[in-house]
């Protein structure tokens, strides 16, 4: 019987592995530069605009994802003037796009909030530019310090792609499913859950090599 | 003169940290400004780095207004004059403050580089003189943490030589030193100034001040005297 699972498994679990590093990537690339610009509106000087942006963040950590994908899915159609239904995949990017880029921005604000004024107004001295200074001065070091919490969020961020479930979305636990359901057998699971563990282990060492890639200076 | 300061104030909130300072600094000067700490000396060196905006008064450098007086306003330089200004005159901070992710050639070549300031090969030719005069040769592809605090003092010194200044200022600059690596600096200092940069000091090291410098401008009490 096995053999039948894994027959009917592997051909499903490989279609819902596409999606679940389809919503892992473009998560990733999407919300990490937008998180960065996201934590200087966040540090803006300007009241409303910090308090705007304290205020989506609030929400963002505030409630479940899952919450949020229903409410973009199912909820948002009902919202007075600004009301839209969104195809499941976009609901499913915004939904993810929108929650982590709340929690990078966090990240990034404490990264930049430690870096000593003394490097801004040396570079202020030097007659470095403001852009400048931010991109190839305080970046550069912010990366290097925000790096451990970063890793810790892109691996939660592996797991939490099985949240698509809700909106009926075919990721690689929705195969397990499927596949449990029809031989009622649990097997499946534990494939899967081999599956989530292997995708962790590749990306931990990617991070391990982007960390230790910054470590030749203290 | 290179610097001319007039009736400069500078307060913070309700507190004068000083008031109506005028001095002037000649081409190769080295001017210590003495004081005890808490009267505004680094506060004075931030204002004539534009670091901090004075109040009042006047600060030209080379001719051109960093600040003026225009009918009891003061009236601060425009953006693009104050890059042409601001490459005038350098600073050497207390810590430094060297660019940790970049080795030492980096650090000197990040700034010309950026304000294209000389062509490629010259902003080279010009490191390589700077790192031969402050002894750094080899430390190149060094970085920060590599090197011992006189060491990491010469990078902020060539750094800040790069752009050329008529003026160099130094922010306590013996305080992280040991004897041997003071009478290098001072040595350093003079070589400076001989080549018609003039320096300006702030230091509460008076051993220090009466082995180098030509002239104390002493600050207490928000204003200054001179001798």
């Amino acid at each position: 019987m096995e053999s039948k699972v894994l027959e009917m498994l592997v051909p499903m679990a490989l279609k819902g592995l596409a999606t679940t590093i389809g919503v892992f990537a473009v998560t990733l690339l999407v919300s990490i530069p937008l998180s960065i610009a996201v934590a200087k509106l966040r540090m803006s000087k300007n009241k409303i605009i910090s308090s705007l942006t304290g205020a989506y963040i609030y929400v963002m950590r505030g409630t479940p994802l899952l919450l949020q994908l229903m409410f973009i899915f199912f909820g948002f159609y009902y919202v007075p003037y600004i009301g839209y239904a969104f195809s499941r995949q976009q609901a499913i990017f915004i939904a993810f796009i929108l929650n982590y880029t709340a929690y990078f921005a966090e990240i990034f604000r404490g990264g930049i909030n430690s870096i000593d004024a003394g490097q801004y107004e040396a570079s202020e001295v030097l007659g470095l530019g403001k852009s400048h200074t931010f991109m190839k001065i305080i970046l550069p070091q912010v990366i290097k310090n925000v790096m451990p919490s970063i890793g810790n969020e892109v691996i939660t961020l592996v797991k939490d792609t099985s949240l698509v479930y809700i909106l009926g979305a075919s990721d690689i636990l929705k195969a397990a499913k499927s596949v449990s359901n029809a031989y009622a057998a649990f097997s499946p699971y534990i494939y899967i859950g081999i599956v989530y563990l292997l995708i962790t282990a590749v990306l931990t060492k990617i991070l391990n090599k982007i960390e230790s890639k910054y470590n030749y200076y203290r | 003169m290179v610097l001319e300061v007039e009736n400069l104030s500078k307060n913070f909130g309700k507190t004068t940290v000083f008031k109506d300072i005028s001095f002037s600094v000649d081409k190769g000067e080295i001017v210590c400004i003495k004081g005890k700490s808490g009267e505004g000396k680094t506060t004075l060196l931030r204002c004539l780095n534009n670091l901090e905006i004075a109040d009042k008064g006047s600060i030209k450098i080379n001719d051109l207004y960093l600040c003026k007086d225009e009918n009891g306003h003061i009236q601060y330089a425009k953006k693009s004059e104050l890059q042409n200004i601001r490459q005038e005159i350098g600073l050497v901070f207390q810590s430094f403050n060297l660019f940790p992710h970049m080795n030492v050639m980096e650090n000197l070549l990040e700034a010309p580089v950026f304000l294209k300031k000389m062509s490629k090969e010259n902003i080279h030719k010009r490191a390589a003189e700077l790192l031969k005069q402050l002894e750094l040769e080899g430390k190149e592809d060094s970085y920060p943490y590599q090197l011992s605090g006189g060491q990491k003092q010469r990078v902020a010194i060539a750094r800040a030589c790069m752009l050329n200044p008529s003026i160099l200022c130094f922010d306590e600059p013996t305080s992280a030193l040991d004897e041997t690596t003071r009478m290098q600096i001072s040595k350093i200092i003079r070589d400076l100034s001989s080549q018609g940069i003039a320096i300006i000091i702030v230091t509460h090291d008076n051993g220090f001040v009466n082995e180098i410098s030509e002239r104390v401008i002493t600050l207490s009490d928000g204003s200054i005297t001179i001798g």
